[in-house]
């Protein structure tokens, strides 16, 4: 009876909720209240597939969607991107009968690394995708161990781990969990692969688990790569998924030797995101030749990269999470594969949308050294923390004359409409994408 | 004129960008004239302290902490008699934990430590990261950061900052927090706190100095968009306390 008034509960604030545009967490919220184990009594479809991790979250279930339905299957997903319980449960039981029956084959939910455990208290996925674990947000999440020991308890021993073999850390998920229900998914030695780690600092050095030293064999980006610890042996294991071949700057790779693959986004990102992805739909049955067609040249329609025009100039603005100096670099290294001339705008205002924080430490983890390069002719800093990011720069083998500084978005605008035609790239957080953009002209 | 900076353990307590710390002390120095020699010892060297004139450790994970405990606790009495003769110890985040005579872990277990002060820390499983605006018993400026601990520390009766007007101290919010005794300057800020907190990096300088025995200069050296970027976040965080 619970179960029937919180179904009906959820179900008409979610239509209260459609017509006045409100959010998608509250008639979950008031679902929860009224029968708080609701979600452990809805029956749910056969598949339940969660994604969680640092980074490419949203992108990662993006393309499980696409490649799902793709394959005929009824794909159920919080594209609101509503991951906690509440969001999770107005999803479920907005599409549960009134006997409790949730409708869909494949029930897909993005999942926050720290609340995973609350929305898993009463249901548990079959397959549990996740991506990476590193620093990201530390004002907000700790540090990427505290944020492991988060999800442990979300993971379920019925549940099969799709877990990034290239991630020593994401890899410990598999310690005490039955072998027969882990999958693995990497990367193999290819074009981008380096002997030595990139980046200003390294989260590879020492092991999980024993806090041994740890060598690797190849470093992909930061600590994903081919590790090994020379105390206890703790090591990568070798993926079931692998991409065989890579080659960014073609936009090219190919997964398990045989299918080949066009990237529309030539970031190592979007990589692991296709592999992942690929991983997970292959346990759920998809035929390789249905997930190449929707791989092949797939667009993200998430708005993280846009094109722009201000005055002469024409302008890429890459989004990238807000402190999270590993995206960061991956945009770095995106802009610096670039051949023409250009400038490079970082605008640092709000920190974060969600809550305030003067914390700028995270700048010093950013490796802007990748902009001494000779196409880049010109570094524009802007926002709030141009002094931060002024400072930080001093520590960089960037040029000073390169520099220039403004303490808006808008007189960094003003500027750079006024004079030059080179390309523009911006470099900056969700919080502030728009105060620079709202001065320019859209392009897509 | 010479100094020789040893940064602990870097390869596993530099989790939020700490090197920056000793970079930007670097710089200073160099500024009046110093020649800086910078060791970094990892967890698998055995720390030198004889020849260094500052030593220097940042945040690491709970667990990172803990196993370099293992290795620093043996090094003890070497790092109390390089304190002796005057070598400065500045441990930030919980670097400073390892300097009292325990730590117990979220889970129970209590490690025993450096015993170089008489403090003691109880780790929760609650994490209380936030901004700090804390007043010095040693400068005037307040000094900014960002805190990022799932502790308490008890027993302190010489702290770094008598007071914090935003964060939470040693044991409480608001109250006293890190830790000041000769030699020793310890505090829970995370990340580049000297970077923040130019009048920080000056207080480090002057008794770098004045261990040697060398004459203060007049004028510290003032370098560029490090009073700007302490105004802008002592203001925001100021415009928080309303």
């Amino acid at each position: 009876m619970r179960m029937f008034l919180a179904i009906v509960v959820c179900k008409l604030l979610r239509f209260i909720g459609k017509l006045v545009g409100k959010g998608s967490s509250l008639p979950g919220q008031y679902a929860l209240k009224v029968c708080p184990d609701v979600l452990g009594r809805v029956k749910l479809p056969p598949y339940i597939i969660a994604v969680t991790g640092s980074n490419g979250k949203t992108s990662t279930v993006e393309m499980i969607a696409a490649i799902l339905r793709a394959a005929g299957k009824d794909v159920v997903y919080n594209a609101e991107g509503s991951n906690q319980i509440e969001g999770v449960a107005t999803l479920i039981l907005s599409r549960s009968s009134l006997t409790g029956k949730m409708a869909g084959d494949v029930l897909l939910l993005e999942s926050d690394e720290r609340y995973a455990k609350f929305s898993f208290r009463y249901f548990h996925p079959t397959h549990f995708v996740i991506t990476n674990l590193y620093r990201d947000q530390l004002t907000r999440n700790g540090h990427p161990e505290w944020v492991f020991e988060s999800i442990l308890p979300a993971i379920h021993p019925d549940t099969t781990l799709v877990l990034n073999a290239d991630d020593p850390l994401v890899s410990r998920f598999a310690q005490g969990h039955d072998p027969e229900k882990v999958k693995w998914f990497g990367l193999e030695r290819c074009s981008i692969s380096t002997d030595t780690p990139r980046g200003v600092y390294d989260d590879g050095q020492r092991c999980p688990v024993c806090r041994g030293r740890m060598v690797y064999s190849c470093y992909h980006y930061h600590h994903i790569g081919h590790y090994r610890c020379e105390s206890c042996g703790y090591c990568r294991h070798d993926p079931d998924f692998a991409v065989t071949e890579l080659d960014l700057k073609a936009g090219r790779l190919v997964i398990g030797g045989g299918t080949e693959i066009r990237l529309s986004f030539r970031s190592i990102y979007n990589v692991y995101n296709i592999l992942s992805a690929w991983s997970v739909c292959s346990l759920a049955g998809v035929e390789k030749a249905v997930m190449a067609s929707v791989i092949n040249d797939y667009i993200l329609k998430n708005g993280r990269m846009v094109r722009f025009a201000l005055g002469a100039h024409h302008g890429v603005l890459l989004t990238s999470k807000h402190e999270n100096s590993v995206a960061y670099d991956t945009n770095l290294d995106y802009i610096c594969a670039t051949e023409k001339p250009c400038t490079v705008i970082i605008l640092v205002d709000a920190i974060s949308r969600k809550y305030f924080t003067g914390e700028t430490s995270w700048l010093w983890d950013i490796d802007f050294d990748r902009l001494s390069c000779p196409q880049v002719e010109k570094v524009v800093l802007c926002g709030k923390y141009v002094n931060d990011l002024a400072l930080r720069f001093d520590y960089t083998s960037v040029a000073p004359e390169k520099i220039v500084c403004y303490d808006t978005a808008a007189q960094a605008a003003q500027a750079l409409q006024a004079a030059g035609e080179e390309d523009l790239y911006v470099l900056t957080c969700f919080s502030d994408r728009d105060k620079l953009l709202s001065l320019t002209k859209r392009e897509d | 004129m010479e100094l020789t900076l040893l940064h602990l353990y870097p390869d596993a307590m530099s989790l939020y960008g700490e090197y920056a710390n000793l970079s930007v002390l670097r710089r200073h120095l160099e500024a009046l004239g110093v020649a800086v020699r910078l060791e970094k010892v990892t967890c698998e060297d055995v720390p030198d302290f004889t020849r260094a004139d500052l030593v220097y450790m940042g945040a690491g994970t709970e667990g990172a902490q803990k196993a370099v405990l293992l290795g620093l606790t043996r090094q003890a009495a070497a790092l109390r008699a390089a304190l002796d003769r005057g070598c400065l110890v500045l441990f930030t985040g919980n670097a400073m934990e390892t300097l009292g005579r325990s730590i117990t872990d979220a889970r129970g277990q209590t490690w025993g430590a450096l015993g170089l002060a008489d403090f003691t820390t109880v780790e929760t499983d609650k994490r209380s990261p936030g901004d700090v605006i804390a007043l010095s018993t040693l400068w005037e400026a307040p000094a900014v950061g960002f805190m990022n601990k799932c502790s308490t520390t008890s027993g302190v009766t010489t702290p770094l900052f008598a007071s914090l007007p935003l964060g939470f101290g040693n044991e409480a919010e608001h109250g006293s927090e890190g830790y000041a005794d000769g030699s020793i300057l310890a505090t829970h800020l995370t990340g580049p706190v000297l970077v923040k907190n130019p009048a920080f990096t000056d207080l480090i300088i002057r008794r770098l100095f004045f261990a040697k025995g060398w004459p203060l200069p007049q004028q510290l050296p003032v370098l560029p968009h490090e009073g700007e970027a302490y105004a802008v976040t002592l203001r925001e965080l100021q415009a928080r306390l309303k």
